[in-house]
C-alpha cells in the first residue's frame, strides 16, 4: 500500500489555508467567539458541528466577510483577510436558505459570479455548463428557481457558489431543508464533488451525523469556544470532555472516582452496593479524581446471564426498548436506579427476540470500550 | 319607554319637518355678509336660513343649468344673470312681497336694467368696479415714487411689469373682465363681441403674460394682506378687505384700492330666485330683509362695497360712502363701463384665448 | 352524492333552485355595482358628449322624451353625432392638455419613485419592532383632509411662507424664493400627497425580500452598489410598477392641485376640463374630453392589472 492518508493537520510543515489567530468576535455585550485559534487546511472538507448559538455561523460569516473579527486576525494563504469586503474574497458560500435570485433563471444564477470577474463570453458559457454538468442540472437551465425542486435548488445553490473555483467555499447547513433520503444521497454527492474539484470545503452543520459522513475533520463547537478538532472516529471514539461525548452520537455517562489499578488501567467507584468498573485510559489520574466514565451504547453487551470473562458487568432489568429497525436500543435499569443503554443489531426476526419488558438482563463491556474523562 | 314619551318624541318628529319646510337656503358669494344679519333675520322672521358660499359665478351659473340646486335665493353677477334669465332659470320677482323695494336707487337700476329689464328678476345686492390693488411700498420701491398708482400702464406695460415680477403680480381669472379692460385701454370698445376685435387683446396681455404670477379670483386677498403679492387686478371690496386685514395684522404692509383712471369696468351682484325654489314665499321676505336700509347699511359697512340702496346710505358709515374707491366721484363714475354677455360663440373664443394667455398654448 | 355538505343542505330543505339563485345573486352584486357605478354614469356622460350645447335648463339637447313614445327615441338619437369629438382634433389645445398632463404625471411618477424608494427600502431594513410605526407615518396624513394639506403646502411655499422665511433666517437666500403657483409647486404638492401609494406597494415588495440574496450577491463579486442594481431593484420591481401606476393614474386627471398650487400657466386637462364645463358651458365638449380622457387612462389601467395578475402568478 502506497497510498498515503490525507492528514496535512498532522505534518508540521504543511502550511494551513485558513488561520484563526485568537479571534473574537463580540455583538454588543455578547460573545459569540471567544478567543479562538484554528488551522484549515487546502483540500480539506472541515466540518463545523455545535449546537444554535454556539458560534459557528458567526465563523462562517467572519470567513465571507460579512463579520470582522473584534479581535484577532483571520489569515487566508498567509494574507490577512480582515480588510477585505466580501465581494473581493476568493471565498464562496453556500447560503442556508440558498439564496438564488428569483428574477434570473438558473443558468443566469449560475453565470452571476463570472459575470462581476467579467470573463468572456465563451469561456463563462463552457464554464457554466461544466457547472450544470456537474450537478446534473443540464436540463433546467432555462427554469426559474422556484420551478424546481427542493433539492435541485440545493444543486444550483452549491453550482453557483463553486463557478467562479474559489480557494475556499463555505456551506451552511446546505442540506438543511432536505428530507432525510435526499439528504443522505446529497451528502455523498457533496462529497464525490469536493473531491473532483479539490476546493477546499467548510460546513456548518448542527447535524452531527451529517458532520461524521462529509467530514476530513468536525470542530465541536459550543459557547464561542472550540471543545475538540478532530477526525470523525476521532470524536467519536475519543472524545475529550463530557460535553462532546455527549454531543456526538449516543452515550452512557457513569460518574465516579478513579483509582490507579496498573499501567494505564484504572478502577472507579461509582455507587454504593455496586461493584467498581474497569477502564484504560492514557491521560493520568490521581487516586480519588472525580472522573466520568463514558460508553457507547453499542459497545455494551446485553445478555440473560452473566458473562463468565465480562471485566465490567451490571444487572438490571429492561425498562424500555427503542426499535429503529435494524437496531434495538434497551434501557436497562439498575438497582439503584441508574439507567444504562444497551445496543444491539436486530439479526433476528421480532417474534424470536430474546429480551422484553421487565426481562433482569446483564450488562457488560470491555475495559477498553469506554472513555475516561476528567469532567 | 312608556307610551306618552313615544307620543311626545312623535309630535317633536312632526315638529321637526314643520320646520324643515320652513327653510331658506341661500347661496352667496364668500366673505359677503355681516354674520350678524343672518341671526337678525331668523330671529325677525322664525325662518331657519341655510347660508353657502362660492367664489366664482361659473360654479353658481353650472348649478343654475344643471337645475334642481335647492337654493331660495342666489347671487350672480349682471352678465351671467342676463345669460340665466334667458335659459329661464329664474322667477319673476312678486313685487307685492317687496315692500321695501322704494329704497333701490335709480342710477343703479338704470344700469341694472341692461342685464335685466324693468328689474323684474332681481335685486341689486353690491356693485363695484373692476381696479387695481397696490401694495404701496413694494411699488414704490419697484417703480420710484412718482409713479401713478391708478393707472393702467402700471399692470399692461412690459417694462413696469418687469420690475413688478419680483415682488409678485395676480390677476383676476376671469377673461369677461379683463378682456373689456385691455380693450378700453388700447381705445376699442370694451363691450365688444367682435372677435377680432377681442384678438387685439392677446399681443398686450401676452405681453405682461411673464410676469404675471397668477391668474386667481381670490387668492388675491390673502397674498395681498400677507405681503406675499404686491399687485393685484381685482374687484373693488376684495382689496379694501386685504387693506383692512394688513392694518389688522399690523404686518407694514399698506394697501390701496384704485379704479382705472382709464376707466373700469362695473359690475353688478344681482340677487335672483332660482324657478325651481323650494321656498319662494321665504325668498321673497329675504329679499325684502336686504332691502331695509339699515341691514344693507350693515351689510356694505362690513364689506366695502357699495350697495344699490338709496336709502341705506344715511346709514353708512363715513369711511364707505366717503371713500371714493367705494362710492366714486362723479367724474369717475362717467368713466364706468358696463359689458353684457357674450354669445356662446364668442364665449368660446374668448376662454380659448384666455387658456392661451394663460398656459401659453 | 358523496359530499356530506350537500347533503346537509339538502336536508336543510333548500334545493338545487334555492342554491342556483344564490349563485345567482352572488355573481350580480358585482356587476350590478359595476353597471350602477360605472358603467351607468359613463353612459350618460357619453350620451351628454354627443349632443349639442343649449342655452337651457339642462344646458345641452337633445333630451330623452318618452312621451313621444318610439318616435321620441328614435328623434333622440338621430340627433346625436360626434361633432365634438371632431372638434377635440381641430384645436390643438386639446392633445397639448392631455400630452402637458402625461408629461406632468410622468415626471411627478418620476420623482414620487425617487422620493419614495428610499423611504421603502429604509422602512424594510428597519428592526422589526419599529416598521409597524413606520407604517403608521407613511399613512396618518390620510387622517386628515387632502385639501387641508395642500393649503397647508400654500402656507409653507408661498413667499412670505415658512419655507423662505426659514431659508432668509439661515442666510441661504437674500430674496425670497417663488415657489407657489409654479410648476414646482405642483410636483411638490403631488409628490406630497401621492407619496405614500408609492412607499407602499414598494415597501411590501421589499419587505418580503431575503436579506441573504444581498449578501450572495456581494459574495458573488458585487459591491453594494451593484447588488442593489442587480438584485434589490429587480425583486422590486412589480412594487415599482404597481406604485409608479398608482401615482400615475391618478396624477393625469389631477385638478385640485395644480389649480391650487400652480401658476395659471400650468396645463393639465383636468384644468381643460373644467373650463369647458364652467366657462363655456359647453357639457357636450367637456364630456367628450372626460370621455377621451378615460380611454387614455384605460391603457395604463389595463396594463396595471397585467402586472398585477403576473405577481399573483409569480406568487403561487
Amino acid at each position: 500500500m502506497n497510498t498515503t492518508v490525507f492528514a496535512p493537520w498532522e505534518d508540521p510543515q504543511a502550511k494551513p489555508l485558513i488561520q484563526f489567530q485568537n479571534v473574537t468576535k463580540r455583538f454588543g455585550g455578547f460573545t459569540a467567539i471567544d478567543n479562538l485559534s484554528l488551522d484549515i487546511f487546502e483540500k480539506e472538507f472541515f466540518a463545523l458541528l455545535g449546537p444554535s448559538g454556539c458560534g459557528k455561523t458567526t465563523m462562517m460569516r467572519m470567513l465571507a466577510g460579512f463579520e470582522k473579527p473584534s479581535d484577532g486576525h483571520i489569515m487566508l494563504g498567509g494574507q490577512d483577510i480582515d480588510p477585505i469586503p466580501p465581494n473581493k474574497r476568493a471565498v464562496n458560500m453556500m447560503f442556508q436558505s440558498y439564496a438564488l435570485f428569483p428574477h434570473l433563471s438558473i443558468w443566469e444564477n449560475i453565470a452571476f459570479g463570472l459575470r462581476r470577474d467579467n470573463m468572456p463570453k465563451r469561456d463563462l458559457e463552457d464554464r457554466v455548463e461544466e457547472m450544470l454538468r456537474l450537478t446534473r442540472l443540464e436540463q433546467f437551465a432555462r427554469r426559474k428557481p422556484h420551478q424546481i425542486s427542493g433539492g435541485q435548488r440545493q444543486r444550483v445553490a452549491l453550482a453557483r457558489s463553486l463557478a467562479k473555483a474559489p480557494k475556499l467555499l463555505l456551506l451552511d447547513e446546505p442540506l438543511g431543508a432536505l428530507d432525510k433520503k435526499l439528504r443522505q444521497d446529497t451528502q455523498f454527492e457533496l462529497m464525490d464533488i469536493q473531491e473532483k474539484t479539490g476546493t477546499t470545503f467548510v460546513i456548518v452543520t448542527h447535524d452531527q451525523e451529517e458532520a461524521m459522513t462529509v467530514a476530513s475533520r468536525v470542530a465541536v463547537m459550543d459557547q464561542g469556544k472550540l471543545m475538540q478538532v478532530a477526525t470523525p472516529d476521532r470524536i467519536y471514539e475519543n472524545p475529550n470532555s463530557v460535553y462532546v461525548a455527549d454531543f456526538i452520537g449516543d452515550v452512557n455517562i457513569i460518574e465516579g472516582r478513579a483509582t490507579a489499578n496498573g499501567d494505564e488501567t484504572y478502577q472507579v467507584d461509582w455507587a454504593e452496593g455496586q461493584s467498581p468498573l474497569t477502564a484504560t485510559s492514557s491521560t493520568g489520574f490521581t487516586n480519588g479524581q472525580s472522573c466520568h466514565l463514558a460508553i457507547r451504547p453499542e459497545k455494551v453487551t446485553i445478555s440473560a446471564d452473566r458473562p463468565a470473562d465480562a471485566i465490567n458487568a451490571v444487572q438490571g432489568k429492561v425498562h424500555d426498548i427503542a426499535y429503529l429497525g435494524n437496531l434495538s436500543t434497551y434501557h436497562v435499569e439498575l438497582a439503584n436506579g441508574t439507567i444504562i443503554k444497551a445496543q444491539s443489531a436486530n439479526t433476528r426476526r421480532i417474534s424470536r427476540r430474546s429480551f422484553t419488558w421487565e426481562d433482569p438482563v446483564w450488562l457488560s463491556w470491555t475495559a477498553t470500550a469506554a472513555v475516561l474523562l476528567a469532567n | 319607554m312608556s307610551i306618552k314619551t313615544l307620543t311626545m318624541t312623535a309630535i317633536v318628529a312632526l315638529g321637526t319637518s314643520a320646520a324643515f319646510a320652513e327653510e331658506v337656503r341661500v347661496y352667496n358669494w364668500s366673505d359677503y355678509i355681516d354674520e350678524d344679519l343672518l341671526k337678525k333675520f331668523e330671529e325677525e322672521t322664525g325662518l331657519t336660513l341655510i347660508y353657502d358660499v362660492f367664489d366664482s359665478n361659473e360654479v353658481l351659473e353650472t348649478k343654475m343649468l344643471a337645475g334642481g340646486s335647492g337654493y331660495d335665493v342666489v347671487v350672480p353677477s349682471g352678465t351671467f344673470l342676463q345669460r340665466q334669465i334667458q335659459a329661464g332659470a329664474f322667477q319673476e320677482l312678486d313685487a307685492a312681497k317687496l315692500s321695501n323695494s322704494g329704497n333701490l336707487w335709480d342710477v343703479i337700476q338704470e344700469r341694472t336694467a341692461g342685464y335685466d329689464p324693468d328689474n323684474a328678476y332681481s335685486i341689486n345686492y353690491m356693485w363695484g368696479t373692476t381696479g387695481i390693488g397696490v401694495n404701496v411700498a413694494k411699488v414704490k420701491e419697484a417703480l420710484g415714487d412718482d409713479v401713478a398708482l391708478n393707472s393702467m400702464d402700471l399692470v399692461l406695460k412690459p417694462e413696469n411689469m418687469e420690475k413688478l415680477a419680483s415682488c409678485g403680480v395676480h390677476f383676476l381669472d376671469a377673461p369677461s373682465e379683463i378682456i373689456p379692460m385691455v380693450l378700453q385701454y388700447i381705445g376699442e370698445d370694451p363691450d365688444s363681441h367682435d372677435k377680432d376685435v377681442i384678438g387685439k387683446t392677446e399681443e398686450v396681455l401676452l405681453g405682461v403674460r411673464p410676469h404675471i404670477q397668477k391668474f386667481h379670483s381670490s387668492e388675491y386677498i390673502n397674498a395681498l394682506a400677507n405681503g406675499d403679492i404686491c399687485v393685484a387686478v381685482g374687484w373693488s371690496g376684495d382689496i379694501l378687505q386685504a387693506r383692512d386685514r394688513a392694518a389688522e395684522a399690523d404686518n407694514g404692509v399698506e394697501i390701496e384700492y384704485h379704479p382705472f383712471a382709464e376707466g373700469s369696468l362695473m359690475w353688478f351682484d344681482q340677487m335672483a330666485i332660482p324657478a325651481d325654489a323650494p321656498n319662494p314665499e321665504g325668498a321673497h321676505q329675504f329679499l325684502n330683509f336686504i332691502l331695509d336700509a339699515n341691514n344693507m347699511a350693515a351689510a356694505s359697512n362690513y364689506v366695502y362695497y357699495a350697495n344699490g340702496n338709496k336709502a341705506s346710505q344715511e346709514f353708512l358709515e363715513e369711511d364707505v360712502i366717503g371713500d371714493p374707491a367705494i362710492y366714486p366721484n362723479d367724474a369717475t363714475m362717467q368713466n364706468l363701463y358696463i359689458t353684457t354677455p357674450y354669445p356662446a360663440k364668442t364665449q368660446r373664443t374668448v376662454t380659448r384665448l384666455w387658456t392661451k394667455i394663460k398656459s401659453g398654448t | 352524492m358523496g359530499r356530506p355538505g350537500l347533503a346537509v343542505m339538502d336536508g336543510h330543505g333548500c334545493g338545487f333552485a334555492g342554491e342556483l339563485m344564490r349563485r345567482a345573486l352572488l355573481i350580480a352584486i358585482p356587476y350590478v355595482w359595476l353597471l350602477a357605478l360605472f358603467l351607468v354614469p359613463f353612459f350618460i356622460v357619453l350620451k351628454i358628449s354627443l349632443s349639442d350645447v343649449e342655452l337651457a335648463i339642462p344646458p345641452y339637447t337633445p333630451t330623452l322624451d318618452l312621451s313621444q313614445g318610439w318616435a321620441g327615441i328614435t328623434d333622440f338619437f338621430s340627433q346625436l353625432d360626434f361633432e365634438n369629438f371632431v372638434w377635440l382634433t381641430e384645436d390643438d389645445l386639446y392633445w397639448k392638455a392631455y400630452l402637458s398632463s402625461v408629461k406632468i404625471a410622468l415626471i411627478s411618477t418620476v420623482l414620487t419613485l425617487l422620493v419614495g424608494y428610499p423611504i421603502a427600502y429604509g422602512m424594510a431594513r428597519a428592526p422589526t419592532e419599529w416598521r409597524p410605526t413606520l407604517m403608521m407615518l407613511v399613512i396618518l396624513p390620510f387622517w386628515t383632509s387632502f385639501l387641508i394639506r395642500v393649503y397647508a403646502w400654500m402656507g409653507i411655499l408661498s413667499n412670505e411662507g415658512y419655507l423662505n422665511q426659514i431659508l432668509l433666517w439661515l442666510g441661504i437666500i437674500s430674496t425670497p424664493l417663488t415657489i407657489l403657483n409654479t410648476n414646482t409647486a405642483v410636483y411638490i404638492g403631488i409628490v406630497y400627497t401621492y407619496l405614500p401609494f408609492m412607499i407602499l406597494p414598494i415597501y411590501s415588495s421589499l419587505e418580503r425580500m431575503d436579506e441573504s440574496l444581498i449578501e450572495a450577491a456581494e459574495d458573488l463579486g458585487c459591491s453594494r452598489l451593484k447588488a442593489f442594481w442587480l438584485v434589490t431593484i429587480p425583486l422590486s420591481r412589480p412594487g415599482i410598477i404597481a406604485g409608479c401606476f398608482l401615482v400615475m393614474i391618478p396624477v393625469i386627471g389631477e385638478f385640485v392641485i395644480p389649480s391650487l398650487l400652480g401658476g395659471s400657466g400650468t396645463l393639465m386637462i383636468g384644468k381643460v376640463l373644467w373650463e369647458e364645463f364652467f366657462s363655456n358651458r359647453d357639457w357636450p365638449v367637456a364630456s367628450a374630453v372626460a370621455v377621451v380622457l378615460l380611454l387614455i387612462l384605460v391603457i395604463p389601467i389595463v396594463l396595471f392589472q397585467r402586472n398585477q395578475q403576473k405577481q399573483t402568478e409569480a406568487g403561487q
